[in-house]
Parts: structure tokens; sequence; C-alpha cells
């Protein structure tokens, strides 16, 4: 699953005149992807021409993630995910051809993630065999088998990533954290989805999960490379073309999370070394005009030896590093610090500090110069971003996520503008102690816990 | 820069992560005309520089390694090396460290020093016209280091924290009890336990730090890959005057064998609270990469335990649904004599079948090798992951190194796809049951398993600490 954001680059040369072939509409160009539709099915196609190396990133990103599961279903998307790779009539492993086999035959490199608003599949290959590629990766949009014996083998694959996330005492904090501070909004659960959810789903309602996203005009298709944009899109056409849209409208989510009156806390106990503590305020969605200055206020906050919180807590030997950042993704989520802590430190000690901290910028505000330093990081970040097809479209694949693929250009732009003042005033919008939500983990030692069993 | 104190960790590369180092290596002449003739190589003031440009835009990756790693540190202060490596980022005699984080964080740029087990590595990216401002911070912190006393005391209990979470950690635990149960003392791979590094740590002074720093630092031995959007002989001439004066280092020190063990072992290490088990099987090779059968036992470890199609993640994973993770690779022998291994992970309630089903698939591929099918499309795949991997220039700044590294000349990235094309099925199956013996390999599981505070079956180590 992806986790962080990193926003995408400026554009790296120029856009080809945009294609025309029969059955697409052009729709726009901004930076250097031109946007498409397959009039026939309403699939959106973005084409990123990029001819500096021989290969081909292909990325297939569907709307739907863990925002559109419930009680029941929980980390359905993320196992339905998973049978996407367990074949179709055409493509499977008993042909030889499944879309693994296709692929580490050709050396592709290829997988799917599952995310709060997304799922997207993707391989980067050499430009000679996408549309080997093209043609499982369609296939398996409405064709996929969906047995139940595979299932009931995958399930327990897919409990094992769950149970190896939950070995991890920073990730099991984080999904009570969340769990916490969201509590209408389906952000609520994690990906991954609840233990006996992954275990109980019926085959059913994956299929119904299926048959209600995995169309067309819920889908966007990228390509990043070597290509010509008229002979992609006819190879788009030749393969996703004879899918119909969706019978019936793709569903919405209306549900929207309460307004949060009054602070809370989680406390996380079990075997280990050293305490956490968490913070997550109510923040807002990725397309959201103040996203970007919630960015620049997170790297102020907890990037490198430069931030405010490395001098307040790591320097002074309270943890072994602490970190700040703001979610971007669809609809409104968190804004989130964790500290780690150094060996003989309370987290109340910790907490307060951390708080400290936020309250001084939110009083103070922050120096044109810790502007400018925020900002460096940024475009540098933007640059490496462009180092291969394949961190491209990871970036782009959340700005499409967010809703609006655009963001992958327009956030820099707004990054840029972003003033030492609008980060003073964010902080006083978002950072606000009675819409947060504080966890600790606080490590059992190890004997006790042994002894306890 | 690094947020975290490096600290020296058991060789536990994931398995993804080492397929996408070696697949590079291994790999078609015809997707690039000539890496080694791309690339500049020169002797600067002692370094081995090389530098190439790539396709990519702006962005320039800078990778070095000098032989000052853990296997330095002398018996009885086995965090000497790490504890050097980590101070050269907590100022310099000209700087604070926040004056260079500063001027590094200005401008996005990072640079980072972390100990391996036998080399500091050196690490950085920035955008093409910062490249001279971190070449010069690089060469300031690995010459004149402040080494302050201060910092040095906050560093110690950095790390304290560092090898104390580490203990949290199932891969790592099952890794790090793997190395003492293959190596014997005195062996570079074996990794020291948690009380050793707490207890040695405890007693280095400042003053051993200076000392190991004049020993060991300096260009001989020392290697500087630059790769991405650079004039390659603009890059070398930067070096050159970072470096001008500079004198001292050291080649790194012989290679230790290890042999395998005689029998099979287990050892189980109990962790209260873990939902899912670590393991790792496997054993000694008394192989190194430069060795005649290195290669072929690497493309028949591909075969069975790389990748969604491999051997090990088709049957255990996809057929029978016991794993999320299994693969198999080679490991720490880039200096000396490494090891091959199996790392999974399996729910508690699955181990013993997860177990049985890996073994079933080792003995198999033991006994009966790789077909021909298989191993046509393991060379058609590192054709293709060949040519893909040049897509990026960070990676491909890594695997030079670690070429070098390895003892083979630059040229070998040239010769390295036609040798693997020319393997024969015969030699690959002949390595796999020449080098590796299932009948003896030693087992590791860590998690909630067994009992606490008394292991089920602890192995017997090679030789006596």
């Amino acid at each position: 699953m992806v986790v962080s954001l990193t926003v995408g680059p400026v554009p790296t040369q120029a856009a080809d005149t945009p294609a025309s072939v029969p059955g697409f509409k052009y729709v726009r160009t901004v930076g250097s992807i031109s946007e498409y539709t397959l009039e026939g099915n309403g699939l959106t196609v973005l084409l990123m021409p990029d001819r500096s190396a021989p290969v081909v990133t292909f990325m297939v990103t569907y709307m739907v993630g863990s925002r559109n599961e419930v009680t029941g279903t929980t980390g359905a998307t993320h196992l339905l995910e998973h049978l996407m790779f367990k074949g179709s009539d055409a493509f499977n492993d008993g042909k030889g051809n499944s879309v693994k086999q296709y692929l580490e035959t050709v050396g592709g490199n290829y997988n799917a993630t599952t995310w709060l608003d997304r799922t997207n599949y993707y391989a980067v290959v050499g430009k000679e065999f996408l549309e080997g590629y093209v043609a499982i990766e369609a296939d398996r949009m409405r064709n996929l088998w969906l047995r139940e014996e595979d299932r009931q083998r995958e399930m327990t694959v897919v409990r094992n990533e769950f149970e190896q996330g939950e070995n991890d005492p920073h990730q099991a904090l984080d999904v009570e954290i969340n769990a916490a501070a969201i509590t209408a909004h389906p952000y609520h659960h994690s990906t991954i989805g609840w233990r006996s959810d992954i275990e109980n789903v019926p085959i059913e309602k994956l299929r119904a999960f299926y048959d209600t996203f995995y169309w067309p005009n819920n889908a966007t298709v990228s390509v990043i490379g070597d290509f010509e944009p008229a002979a992609v899109l006819n190879l788009i056409k030749k393969y996703y073309g004879p899918f119909p849209r969706s019978p019936r409208p793709i569903q919405t989510i209306y549900t929207a999370e309460p307004e949060q009156q009054g602070e809370r806390r989680v406390t996380l106990r079990r075997a280990g070394e050293l305490g956490i503590v968490g913070i997550a305020y109510k923040s807002v969605a990725g397309s959201d005009a103040d996203f970007p200055a919630l960015n620049m206020l997170g790297t102020i906050l907890g990037s490198g030896k430069t931030s405010r919180f490395y001098k307040a807590l790591t320097d002074t030997n309270l943890t072994l590093s602490a970190t700040a950042s703001a979610g971007f993704f669809h609809d409104p989520q968190l804004f989130q610090v964790y500290a780690f802590l150094a060996p003989g430190v309370e987290h109340s000690q910790v907490e307060k500090v951390v708080l400290e901290e936020i309250e001084r910028i939110k009083k103070d505000g922050v120096t044109d110069a810790e502007v400018a330093t925020a900002l460096g990081k940024y475009k540098a970040a933007t640059a490496y971003g462009r180092d291969g097809t394949f961190s491209i479209a990871g970036n782009l694949n959340e700005s499409i996520a967010a809703g609006d693929w655009t963001l992958y250009y327009t956030v820099d732009d707004a990054t840029a503008k972003v003033t030492a003042a609008d980060i003073k005033r964010v902080a006083n919008k978002y950072l606000d102690v009675k819409k947060s939500t504080t966890g600790w983990f606080i490590p059992v030692p190890p004997e006790a816990a042994g002894a306890a069993k | 820069m690094n947020e975290r104190p490096t600290v020296r960790v058991a060789q536990m590369r994931f398995f993804p992560a080492f397929i996408a180092c070696v697949t590079v290596l291994l790999a078609s002449p015809g997707a690039r005309a000539s890496v080694a003739n791309d690339a500049v190589r020169t002797d600067v003031g002692g370094i081995d520089v090389v530098a190439l440009r790539t396709s990519v835009q702006d962005v320039v990756n800078v990778v070095g390694s000098l032989p000052a790693g853990d296997d330095r540190s002398p018996t009885g202060d086995v965090m000497l090396a790490t504890l050097t490596g980590a101070m050269l980022d907590k100022g310099t005699t000209a700087q604070d460290k926040f004056a260079i984080a500063q001027r590094l964080g200005g401008v996005g740029a990072t640079l980072s020093f972390s100990v391996e087990t036998n080399t500091l590595e050196i690490r950085g990216r920035c955008l093409r016209k910062d490249l001279p401002m971190l070449i010069d911070l690089m060469a300031e912190q690995l010459r004149i280091p402040a080494f302050s006393e201060q910092e040095f005391e906050k560093l110690k209990v950095q790390l304290e924290g560092a090898i104390r979470q580490q203990q949290q950690d199932t891969v790592f635990r099952a890794g790090d009890a793997f190395s003492r149960a293959i190596y014997p003392v005195g062996h570079p791979n074996r990794q020291p336990t948690a009380e050793q590094m707490l207890a040695d740590m405890g007693n280095t002074t400042i003053a051993e730090v200076r000392q190991f720093h004049e020993k060991y630092y300096g260009p001989t031995g020392m290697r500087l890959v630059i790769v991405g959007d650079v004039d390659p002989v603009a890059a070398q001439a930067e070096v050159r005057k970072a470096f001008s004066g500079w004198t001292g280092g050291s080649l790194p020190p012989a290679a230790m064998s290890a042999d395998a063990a005689a029998e099979a072992r287990t050892e189980t290490i109990f962790m209260a609270d873990k939902t899912s088990v670590s393991v790792v099987l496997g054993q000694a090779t008394r192989l190194r990469f430069s060795d005649p059968d290195s290669l072929a036992l690497r493309l028949g470890t591909r075969i069975f335990g790389s990748g969604f199609a491999g051997r090990l993640m088709a049957n255990v994973r996809d057929k029978e649904g016991l794993t999320y993770g299994i693969g198999a690779f080679l490991s720490g022998d880039s200096f000396t004599d490494g090891d091959w291994r199996i790392q999974a992970a399996f729910a508690p309630a699955l181990l013993d079948k997860g177990l049985a089903s890996t073994r079933r698939q080792l003995d198999a591929w033991h006994a009966e090798g790789v077909t021909d099918a298989e191993l046509a499309r393991a060379k058609s795949e590192l054709a293709g992951t060949y040519q893909v991997g040049l897509a990026t220039s960070a990676g491909m700044a890594g695997t030079i190194l670690a070429m070098l590294n390895r003892g083979m000349p630059l040229e070998f990235v040239n010769e390295y796809p036609a040798r693997v094309k020319a393997i024969t099925r015969a030699e690959v199956n002949g390595a796999i049951r020449k080098h590796l013996d299932p009948a003896t390999m030693t087992l590791v599981k860590a998690g909630t398993v067994g009992t606490a505070g008394a292991p089920a079956a602890k192995a017997t180590p090679p030789a006596s600490e």
C-alpha cells in the first residue's frame, strides 16, 4: 500500500501535439500530460510521452478504495486486488500466459496497490512488450474468474499481510488513532481491514464489489514513457473499447465526518521496547486550497535537522525521530505527528514538547528562511520524482485518487506561493487540540508480556 | 540526511531489494551499448571515481564507500566503526551540524553516511547545480569531523534506542540470530548481540573514535560513483578539488570463510505479542560473488525464490496460501564468503504447514534442479529487467558501486549479460547440489512461538564466544 506523498514534478518536456484518433475525445493538456476520453465507455486516458529510455509505464487506476467499504466488507478492496492476479478464461497460469507469467518473462516491474481512495495496477516494460500487457490488464477489468477456492487461499495470504503489519507497534498505533479520530467517514478503518472481515467476507460480496466498481467509466489509464500517442490510443481502444459503461452510475460516498468537539485519547499496550506518541488533527482534502500550506507546515515541523521537532526533541535526546505530515486524499483526513521516544523518556514529556512547538508556531509563526528551506526541499523532491516513468506514475496516481489529476501540477504552483502568514494561519485553523486525537504506544517489557501468556 | 542514527545490523537485505540490485547486472547485452564505455573512471588522488551521464534531467545521485565498516571494529569494542561513521554528520571543525543541514536542506539535497558490515557507505542526491556543494560537504564531513564530546554522548543515547527498537522486529531478530548460528566468531558477517553492542558502546571513548578515524579514513580504498545529469569530467574535477591533500585510508581486509554446518539446527526466538513469525532457513556457502559457481547458483536461486512466478511464491503463497511473502537469495558475499537463505513469514498457526511446504519445494529444487523452460524464462526476464532498470539512475549508481566492491572490473557490466546467457542447466543444477544441502541447513524462527525465556532448541554456535 502506498503511504507517502511526493507531489508531482514540473513538466519534463513539452507535451506532444494532441493525437486525433477516432473514438477518442481530446479533453485538455496540462503540463506534459494530455487527457482523452474513450467515448464509447467513458474510460479516461492520460498520456505523458517521455522518450528518454525505451520503456513504458502503463497503469490503470480504479476509483475504489477502502473508503468504499462498510462494516463486513472492510479490506474487501484489497482482497479483490489480490484476486485480480488469479486469472481469467483467456489469461491464466494453466495456459502459461497469466499476468505474472507474462510480465516476469519479459522482465516487467509490476504490482498493484490499494489505498483509501483507489486501487491501481501497473507495469513498467520495454516498449515492445506493451501490447501484451495491455491485453491482459484490460481483460481482467471485466473477465476475472473470482472463484471461491481462490478466495480461500488468498484470504490467508492477506491475513498474513495483516499480521505482519500488526507486528509493528507504529502501524498498530496508527490504526488505533485513525479509528478514534474518524468515526463516521470510512477513513475510520485501515485499508487492510479488520481481521474478521478479511477472514469472512463472502465471494459474493467481492463479486458485487467487482461488478460495481471495475468499469471503464470508473477507471483512468495512464501511459508514461516511450510511445507514439496515436498508436497507444489505438491500442487502448482495441482492448478496452469492447467494454460498455457500467450499467448503473458509480456509487458516491456521501458520509461526512461530523465536527469533533473535544480531544480524544487512545492507548496501545503490548510487548515492546520504546514508546511512541502520535497526535492526529482533522485536516483537509488533497484538493483543498489549504493543503499546500499544511504540507509545508509538516516539513517545517518534522523534516530533517532543520526542523522544529529535530531541534526540540531529537537533538535533546527526547526522541529518536519525530515527523509531521498532512494526508493527501480525496476527502478530509488527518494531519499527523509521530514522535518515537528515546530510552527512558516519558510519553507526557514528549507530548508536552510537541504541543509547545505547535503552539509556538500558532503564536509566532514561522520565518521566511524556514519557508524557503521547505520550498527548496519540495522542489528537489519534485525533480527526484522525475527519475523514471514509474516514479512519475506513482505520484500521478495519488492525484487521480484525490479526484483531479491536474493536482499533479497545480499543487506545485500553489506550494511555490505559500507564505509564512499562510502557514501560521493554517496552523491556527487546523491544529486545534479540541479536534485532536492523541495515541500512546506504551511498551510492556517483553519478559512481562511473555510471562502473562 | 539520516534522521535516525545508523546502527550495525545483520545482513537482512529483504529479497525484493536484492532482486532489484542483481537484475540490473544480470542482463541483456543488447539493452544498452555499454555502461562501461559511457562511464568515465579515474583515480582521483587515490579515490576510485566513476561518473556516468544518464537520461534523467537535473538530478545527480552519488554513492560511495570506504573500507571502514564494522569488520574494522576490534574485539571488545564492536560499536567503534558505527560510532565513528555516525559522528560524521554531527558537525565539522568548520561548521556545526545545523549549518550543514541548512546548506543541504535549503536546496533539497541529501547526504548520509551509514556503516555496514564491510564499508562506510556514502549516499547523496542533489540537483545538477548543487553537485559542487554536495561534494564539498562530503569531503568536509569525511576529512574534518568535529568529534564533539557532547554530540558523542547524545549519539550513544540515540544508538541505544535504535538497538532496542530493532529488538521489536521479528524480521531483524531472525536474521540477526541466523548470522550467529552460521558464521564463526571473527567472521565479519557474524553480528554481535544487542547486549554486547550496548555493553561495548558504554565503554567506547571519543579518543578511540578519533584514532579509528585517523587509521581507516582516507582515499585509499575509497570509491565514488556519480550518476545522472552530470558532466563526468567536471564532476571528477570537483572531487579532485574537494579531496586535495587527503591521505591515508586502507584496503579491505582479507576475505574470511565459513564452513557449512555439519548437521541441521533449529533456533527459536520467543517474542511476545507478535502475530506473524519470521523465519530464516539456510546455510553458509563458502562462496564469494566473484567465485566461478556463484553466477550459476544465483540464477538457480532466482528461479526458486524470486518474483511471484518463482517456485516459492507460486507454491507456498499462491497455491497453498500459507504466507504473504517468501523468497530466497544469496547474501553477504561481496567482500567475503556469504550465505544462502530463504526468508519468510507465517502466522503462528500456519508455521508448521508453511515450513513443511517450504521444505518440500526446497528438497524438490535441490534434488531435481531447474528445468530448461525455467532457465529460458529466467534469461528472458533478465533481459527485460535490464532494460527497465536502465530507466532510473538512482539504482544504476548503487549497482556500479556494488559490482566494484565485489572486485569486478567496470567492464564486467558489459560481460555479465553474456555470461548469464551462456550458463547451462547442468551448471545451474550442479552449483545447487555442490554448494547447498537442505539436510544440514539452519532454521531460525522469531515471534510468538516456543516459550518465553526458554528457547525450544537453541542452536550451538559453530565456535564458542
